[in-house]
């Protein structure tokens, strides 16, 4: 990256809006600095469907000026933003990473867009993602296959992969991503960046288009915890127009950041999150585990007894939605679609509704039991998923003993566990395998707690530079 | 039931799209049966959980919600 503009590029979103506060630089400056990273890198990442040059300059313009003329617009006034394109900008085409969905322009912003924009943002593009979120790899037939910036030749994960690589290249400060099995999470594990799936109903869904309305939710992905407690606390929030959102008062996310962990009780459940994993991220997870224990942190081994077959009922969920949303389109025009999307939009065309309700049957014994849980512990850790970035357009992977599972079943083993729930789950980059490729741990929190992930995320960040690593692009 | 028992064939596909009516493009029953039987398999020893004694009290996650109704609203 050239000297001043790279310095700009890699500043965490917390330091480049102090110093927008603080008139040390200019939103332009920002926002220049963004979109010639996005120019020197999206060719190689195809992280963005679409730039929103020029009008993200003439808004970092305007915001350059309020902040001469005394006026703050809120927390994130001038840092330049990356929105995943399933979320509804004005003016601006939503694609969904689809064909379907290539010439649809909102006419209002998605609810988490308008809080953004309420806040100072400044969107400098829309993300590439899986299509219709509706996957993992954001190998996207139509836009482009997205790419990890730690090895353009592996995959970034999904559905989020375009936020995820933007953020962990120094495209954007931050991004929204979308997540319903994993689609925050997984991304920001394998790009090296801290992502969380609120806790249902914590973040409206207004303006976003669905894959699964019982496990929707929108959330930041930042390069580190105290960016991501800043983005959360300008989206979070009940909204009129999602009647999902909850009551529940906002608190300030970044006030309890620096108070550390001690006493705090972590949970473990070896029986389930650390038997079936790459050797590198158990190595990795249970290294985070000692740090954690170093800094003040108590161990709890717990055994939830029915965690075991949650991911039958997460596909069973995750497809039957999705199938409905798309029932007139499937049968219009099912050749726009991509061919891995289009097979699992059938095969939810096929399950049983009496399927569908026993797995939102188990949906609530398993959560009572993490609730039973949640007396003993105040948040848990574990992996994220079971293995490091594969080759792009593997649709296997190799976790253990040379045996071969399905990608998508292998890859929301860990992240279904909160969707299923509705639990926060923070995810927070904790090592690197010998390939020099991230991994990732989840915090999962009790319902609306989102400030303990955050707590035990600074604090291990204090402790580890993981978080500070850059790909060399 | 083992996930290796074909106890699900391309016509059986045919059908519960017929039933659902979703028109199937030739050759799609075979793209999407590996997939579809091994989900059906899982789905099916879920069911069979779901449905012992021991859950007999357990409702489904998602419920009809009512708005709430706070002071000032109507």
């Amino acid at each position: 990256m050239s000297g001043t503009q790279g310095e700009l590029a890699s500043l965490t979103l917390a330091e480049a809006a102090r110093r927008v506060k603080a008139r040390e630089v200019s939103p332009v400056e920002l926002v220049d600095a963004s979109l010639e990273r996005i120019a020197a890198v999206n060719d190689r990442l195809a992280a963005f469907i679409r730039v929103l040059d020029p009008e993200a300059r003439q808004v970092a313009k305007a915001a350059e000026m309020m902040v001469m003329a005394g006026h703050d617009l809120g927390p994130l006034h001038g840092v330049p933003i990356g929105v995943k394109d399933n979320v509804a900008v004005r003016g601006f085409p939503t694609t969904a990473g689809s064909r379907i969905l290539a010439d649809w322009v909102p006419e209002q912003d998605a609810t988490v867009a308008r809080r953004l924009r309420q806040a100072g943002a400044v969107f400098v593009g829309k993300l590439n993602m899986h299509e219709f979120a509706w996957g993992g790899t954001s190998d996207n037939p139509h836009y482009g296959t997205v790419r990890n910036p730690w090895n353009t030749e592996r995959f970034p994960a999904g559905s989020s992969g375009g936020s995820g690589a933007a953020v962990a290249a120094r495209a954007c400060y931050g991004a929204i991503g979308t997540d319903t099995g994993g689609s925050i999470r997984l991304p920001s594990a394998l790009n090296g960046i801290v992502g969380i799936r609120p806790t249902y109903g914590r973040v409206s869904n207004h303006g976003i288009i669905p894959l699964a309305w019982s496990m929707d939710t929108a959330g930041p992905m930042t390069r580190t915890v105290e960016d991501c407690a800043l983005m959360f606390g300008a989206i979070a929030g009940h909204d009129p127009k999602d009647a999902g959102t909850a009551r529940v008062s906002v608190p300030d996310y970044s006030a309890g950041l620096g108070l550390g962990i001690k006493g705090l009780r972590v949970g473990i459940i070896p029986g389930y999150f650390f038997h079936h994993l790459q050797p590198a991220v158990l190595e990795a997870v249970k290294a985070a585990l000692d740090t954690m224990v170093a800094c003040g942190a108590q161990l709890v081994e717990v055994d939830i007894e029915h965690v075991h077959g949650n991911i039958s009922a997460q596909l069973t969920i995750e497809a039957a939605e999705p199938s409905t949303y798309h029932q007139r389109w499937l049968r219009e025009r099912p050749d726009d679609y991509g061919a891995d999307v289009r097979s699992l939009l059938e095969i939810g065309e096929l399950l049983l509704a009496t399927h569908y309700l026993q797995a939102q049957r188990y949906r609530s014994l398993l959560r009572n039991q993490f609730m039973d849980a949640f007396l003993r512990v105040d948040l848990f850790v574990c992996p994220t998923l079971p293995f490091t970035a594969t080759r792009i357009g593997e649709m296997k992977v190799i976790i253990q003993d040379g045996v071969e599972e399905d990608m998508l079943s292998a890859i929301m083993q860990f992240t279904g566990v909160p969707s299923l729930t509705g639990l926060p789950s923070l995810n927070i980059p904790c090592g690197f395998d010998p390939d020099g490729l991230p991994i990732g741990m989840q915090l999962i929190g009790r319902p609306f707690d989102e400030s303990t992930l955050f707590r035990a995320g600074a604090a291990y960040q204090a402790a580890t530079d993981f978080h500070l690593r850059e790909p060399d692009l | 039931m083992s996930k290796a028992d074909p106890f699900l064939g391309p016509q059986d596909v045919r059908n519960l799209a017929a039933y659902a009516d979703l028109p199937l493009a030739p050759g799609r029953e075979e793209a999407i049966l590996p997939v579809l039987r091994a989900w059906l398999t899982d789905a099916n020893a879920l069911s069979r959980k779901m449905s012992a004694a021991e859950h007999w009290n357990l409702t489904p996650a998602i419920t009809f919600i009512h708005p709430s109704i706070e002071e000032g609203e109507g």
